[in-house]
């Protein structure tokens, strides 16, 4: 079923995750704007964390280079990798036509403590999107 | 003053750091730009240097696997760092590298390429003065999707929108590394063709006035004042920075687990 980015949450750094709640426990899938490709250009390199290793919000869990920059993707919320998009970074030209579905970047169990409220809704990261004047 | 640019001057402040030319090994020029980079985080002044190195040295680009040298055999005897930029392989030897740091607002693009943009057409300006005509490679007229895409090892056989081309040699390349709130952008000058690199013509193979590094470093300042509107007032790597560029040194930069991550 293809993801709805109306229903997603965003972090200011861009990127988005989709949050599920399955037997009482929360799981998010994780990748990146439309916003944030079309303004890096066209990916050549990700780098993807491990399975099994511990995200903490707001901190990098992989890389990304586009036009000999190399910029950091930062995590949306805090929790377990549990599984990675192994073929992504081989197919980064797919990622621009369907960032929100094919372009999933980590599978995270999100740890209970886990604080949403600074990330935000589509409303409001669209609004954020407009007044940085791409 | 007027400034020429647009996003960058809106986000930074009017004055900068300008750090003379020094010269150093591969890692302690690495660490010395990381920790300006985290320097400039903490305190939103921008810092210019420039540097050369004390042996010849390959730069891999962050991503490149160090089994690609075995692509350029000239460089195969020479020092060896990987670099926390992008882009492709760059032998420092008959070069000026310069470096500089500012802060962004989070979550914007914008201001990183406005500082590629303006720093090339800066050095562009400085080239003009000593009679060579740089152009950025979207002007030369040349098709650049299959060059800029190409896997090429060397940095300076590629071509991306902003590279500096002089008779048709690319003769500047810079690299980015970004974090949430400050960009670093350095990028290498090429004076003279290099032993290790014979098929690279610098500036002072291509026009008849040869110019020194410190001549064409103090041309850049001036130019690059214009063109991000700001004065740069020089100053000296503090006791913090060089401090922090130690660890990092010594973690990173200095280290074969680090050059031969990939």
């Amino acid at each position: 079923m293809s993801r709805d980015e109306s229903k997603l949450l965003y972090a200011e750094s861009h990127e988005w995750v989709d949050l599920v709640e399955e037997d009482g426990k929360m799981f998010g899938t994780i990748g990146l704007s439309a916003f944030a490709l079309e303004q890096l250009n066209d990916l050549v390199y990700m780098e993807l964390p491990e399975v099994g290793r511990e995200l903490t919000a707001g901190e990098e869990f992989g890389e990304v280079e586009s036009v000999k920059a190399v910029s950091p993707l930062y995590s949306p919320v805090s929790g377990k990798v549990l599984e990675v998009h192994a073929e992504l970074p081989e197919s980064l030209e797919k990622l621009n036509e369907d960032p929100y579905n094919f372009g999933w970047i980590v599978k995270v169990e999100v740890s209970q403590e886990n604080n949403v409220d600074s990330l935000l809704d589509h409303v409001a990261y669209q609004k954020q999107c407009a007044e940085s004047g791409s | 003053m007027k400034t020429r640019s647009g996003k960058v001057a809106a986000v930074i402040p009017k004055a900068g750091r300008l750090i003379s030319i020094a010269t150093g090994d591969a890692a302690e020029n690495m660490a010395i730009d990381q920790a300006l980079l985290e320097s400039v985080t903490r305190s939103g002044v921008p810092v210019l240097r420039f540097y050369q190195w004390s042996s010849p040295t390959l730069s891999l680009g962050y991503f490149q696997s160090v089994e690609t040298r075995a692509d350029h055999a000239e460089s195969a005897d020479i020092a060896c760092v990987r670099r926390a930029t992008g882009g492709g392989a760059i032998v420092h030897d008959r070069e000026l590298t310069y470096s500089i740091s500012i802060p962004v607002p989070a979550g914007q693009a914008g201001p990183r390429f406005d500082l590629y943009r303006q720093t090339h057409a800066a050095i562009a300006d400085s080239l003009a003065c000593i009679g060579a005509s740089a152009v950025p490679h979207r002007l030369t007229g040349s098709d650049s999707s299959e060059e800029a895409n190409s896997v090429k090892f060397l940095c300076f056989q590629r071509r991306t929108a902003e590279d500096l081309i002089v008779s048709g040699y690319k003769v500047l390349g810079s690299a980015q590394r970004k974090n949430r709130t400050a960009v670093l952008q350095h990028g290498s000058l090429l004076l003279q063709s290099s032993v290790y690199a014979p098929q690279l013509p610098g500036i002072n193979d291509l026009v008849s006035k040869q110019v020194v590094p410190e001549e064409i470093a103090s041309l850049i300042v001036q130019c690059l004042t214009v063109r991000l509107g700001l004065q740069w007032q020089t100053d000296g790597i503090s006791p913090q920075e060089r401090s922090d560029a130690e660890l990092i040194s010594a973690e990173r930069f200095g280290g074969l687990t680090w050059t031969n991550r990939r």
